[in-house]
């Protein structure tokens, strides 16, 4: 196993994109965070070709689509997108306290797990647990 | 000179127009001749042209030659009458000379010897009557005539007064039955634009008296059970009081309504005293007779009968034939009517329980997007506070794990004493976990804790915390904003506009306005409409962040409908998409992301548009852009 663990971020929402960041950075991890579908899949694609490939991605799920229109299904569309590069590659969707059945609909769709928005640290439990297996 | 003022005039009466030619054609020659056709115009003639002769048929209907020859010898007594006649009775020419005449000629005529026989008259020739006798029996007959004469006006008058009742009754009748239909049109013009039931019942009621002049008009409708009818409109007081006391009879019960409807037929009491049926209320105490018309929806066997009309007169048998059929032509209208009434309300009702559903759903809606909007505003919140905590947590460790090794003069500073006091305190508090932190101050490297435990990492923390926290709080300034007192004053939306761009750091470059100048002031809180535009074109800009030549068109012009004003703000971004164009205007339908609000803003400004009573539209092209008018009602006066 190498070093660092490099994660994938993905929210819309500026100030949650940046606190979870900073969650996972105090954890050790190495944290690529954008705000965008389009960047985050141009992101993926590079990284998953270079030596330095993604390890976990964290996805929130309603943000602007590929399209750029809010979309509760851009996450799901990310999702699929990230899974037709790299099959089985885990993937961690964000979701708000009322949104939980789109978010186990994730996990239907090949997600590993999801995660409430709140608790920073339980995500960084999840996430260590789910590189862990 | 025209010859008939030099030759003798002779005047001939006489009905039969042969004698006439012929006396014409042996007088024309050597007289004037003048002719009449009966006895009464004759001597009207005879005194305007004042003949020197006149020759008269004895047998003329009316008023015979006789009676003509008595009438011009007291008229004209001067002027000889001669008799001319084809009676060949016994003493016709006594009888003759007897009324007055002073001739006797025996028709038919002698032409070779009548023009004599006329100018011996004319020379002064009289006949005289030799039994006197005559006279008197003349008399006599004129006494019968007259008799029968007058009896005959008599019975003239008396027809002719039995006539003039007849039609008046007619006429009566006529201008009754007018009313009768003229009340039924009415009624039938009324119903069909009444779609209140109860409105549509006692305008009939009022049609019913009013324009009929019938004493009383109620309608009964059949209850749910089916048991009763229920009085719904009546006529005047009593109606009122019998409405106010629920009024209302068994169906099939002894009462002329109840009956009606339970056999679905028209039931008349032309003398409501002989009918047993009819109850005599105490509040309609003139009523002398009563048809009731039972309500009939559809015809025959499947007529299904909703209610009955009943119609009081004031009089007994008023009501005829006719009317029965005007009458229940009027009801079968009135059921109609109701029906329709009563299907309308049944559409309202269904509509306002879709209505309730709908605003339900709605307020559902919103309530669970506000919960989620705010939800996502909170999410960083907990996570930045931990890290603060640890943070001041891992600080107040350091200080302490220095302080362990500083000299023992430092302990006694009074800040190392506070410091010590407050290691104490994060010894006790287990939730804290300072063994774990202080593990982990102890084993990672300082880069690695350079990177992670710094100031600027805490007040970026609490910075997050500030600005969730004040993206939370101004979600009030949009839910309070439209109901907040207003200040209503006139706007002039050019110049308001143009101050608005000016105050929002929009580039100039992409603003092109477009203002009628004269265009109405509208009566606004200037600040409130600001709010409003201020987020059109907020949207306007986030619409267009990806477009690279922006272009804001800011039109103000006159409605097409002159009452109103209209604003439109005009953006070339990307466009709203058909399938969510209809939720823009739903609270917290736009919950995320750096430049999409709470959607607060779209909904705050309809209900202040809509509070100045105007409205506010949207049409939009993905790809090209959206356009957003604002209709504001021009100031009156």
């Amino acid at each position: 196993m190498k070093e660092e663990v490099k994660v994938l971020l993905v929210d819309d929402e500026k100030l949650v994109l940046r606190s979870i960041e900073k969650s996972l950075l105090r954890a050790g991890f190495d944290v690529e965070a954008v705000n965008d579908v389009t960047a985050a899949l141009a992101l993926f694609e590079a990284a998953m070709a270079s030596d330095a490939p993604f390890d976990i991605a964290v996805l929130d799920l309603n943000m602007p689509n590929f399209a750029g229109y809010v979309d509760p299904t851009a996450g799901l569309q990310l999702l699929s997108k990230l899974l037709e590069v790299q099959p089985g590659f885990p993937v961690v969707v964000l979701t708000a306290f009322d949104e939980v059945e789109r978010a186990k609909d994730a996990v239907r769709r090949g997600a590993r797990a999801y995660f409430v928005k709140g608790r920073e640290a339980d995500l960084i439990a999840l996430v260590e647990r789910i590189l862990a297996d | 000179m025209d010859q008939t003022e030099t030759k003798p005039k002779i005047l001939y009466i006489d009905d039969a127009p042969s004698s006439r030619r012929l006396v014409e054609r042996l007088l024309t020659a050597h007289y004037a001749f003048f002719e009449a056709t009966d006895g009464l115009s004759g001597i009207d003639q005879a005194v305007a042209i004042r003949p020197d002769l006149i020759l008269v048929d004895l047998n003329l209907p009316q008023f015979t030659g006789y009676e003509v020859a008595a009438r011009v010898k007291g008229l004209l007594p001067s002027v000889p009458v001669v008799a001319l006649t084809a009676d060949m009775a016994e003493h016709v020419r006594e009888h003759a000379l007897a009324s007055g005449c002073d001739g006797y000629i025996a028709k038919p005529i002698n032409a070779d010897t009548f023009e004599e026989q006329i100018a011996h008259f004319l020379g002064g020739r009289r006949e005289t009557l030799e039994d006197e006798s005559f006279r008197s029996a003349y008399q006599q007959t004129l006494v019968a005539r007259m008799e029968e004469k007058v009896r005959e006006l008599t019975r003239a008058l008396k027809s002719n007064a039995e006539l003039n009742e007849q039609r008046d009754h007619l006429l009566q009748e006529t201008q009754r039955r007018a009313r009768l239909l003229e009340a039924t049109a009415q009624v039938g013009r009324s119903v069909t634009s009444i779609l209140d039931a109860d409105a549509l019942l006692k305008e009939t009621v009022n049609i019913l008296c009013d324009v009929y002049g019938f004493y009383y008009a109620g309608i009964f409708l059949v209850d749910a059970s089916g048991d009763w009818a229920v009085l719904r409109a009546g006529r005047g007081e009593a109606g009122a009081e019998m409405l106010a006391e629920g009024y209302k009879l068994k169906i099939g019960g002894q009462s002329m309504v109840g009956m009606a409807i339970a056999e679905r037929r028209a039931l008349f009491a032309p003398d409501v005293a002989e009918e047993p049926l009819h109850f005599k209320h105490p509040l309609l105490p003139l009523t002398r007779s009563e048809i009731v018309l039972p309500l009939l929806l559809g015809t025959g066997a499947q007529a299904r009968v909703i209610g009955a009309v009943t119609v009081q007169s004031k009089e007994e048998a008023t009501f005829t034939g006719e009317d029965m059929t005007t009458l229940q032509t009027m009801a079968d209208q009135i059921a109609i009517a109701i029906d329709n009434a009563r299907l309308l309300k049944d559409l309202e009702a269904t509509h306002a329980e879709l209505v309730r559903t709908k605003t339900f759903e709605a307020i559902a809606t919103a309530t669970g997007e506000a919960i989620h909007w705010v939800g996502n505003k909170a999410a960083p919140i907990p996570g930045s506070i931990a890290r603060v905590r640890e943070d001041l947590v891992k600080f107040l460790l350091m200080a302490g794990a220095l302080l362990q090794e500083a000299p023992p003069e430092l302990r006694e500073h009074k800040f190392a004493q506070m410091l010590l006091a407050v290691e104490e305190m994060l010894e006790q508090d287990a939730g804290l976990e300072v063994t774990r932190l202080r593990e982990e101050l102890a084993q990672q490297p300082l880069r690695r804790l350079q990177r992670t435990l710094n100031l600027a990492s805490v007040f970026e923390d609490l910075n997050i915390v500030e600005q969730s926290a004040r993206s939370i709080l101004n979600i009030k300034e949009d839910l309070i904003g439209p109901a907040r007192q207003k200040h209503l004053e006139p706007v002039r939306l050019p110049e308001l506009l143009q101050e608005t761009v000016r105050s929002m750091a929009v580039p100039k470059e992409a603003v092109r306005f477009l203002l009628v100048e004269d265009v109405a002031p509208v009566l606004a809180d200037p600040e409130q409409l600001a709010h409003v535009f201020i987020n059109l074109i907020k949207n306007a800009m986030e619409a267009m962040h990806q477009v690279e030549d922006k272009k804001l068109f800011i039109w103000v012009r006159s409605a097409d409908d002159p009452r109103f004003v209209v604003t439109d703000v005009t953006d070339n971004g990307s466009g709203i998409p058909p399938e969510i164009i209809d939720k823009i205007w739903v609270t917290f339908y736009t919950t995320k992301g750096d430049r999409g609000g709470t959607g607060l803003g779209l909904s705050a400004c309809v209900k202040i548009i809509n509070q100045l009573g105007g409205k506010i539209t949207v049409e939009s092209v993905v790809g090209e852009g959206t356009t957003f008018s604002v209709y504001l009602p021009v100031m009156k006066g």
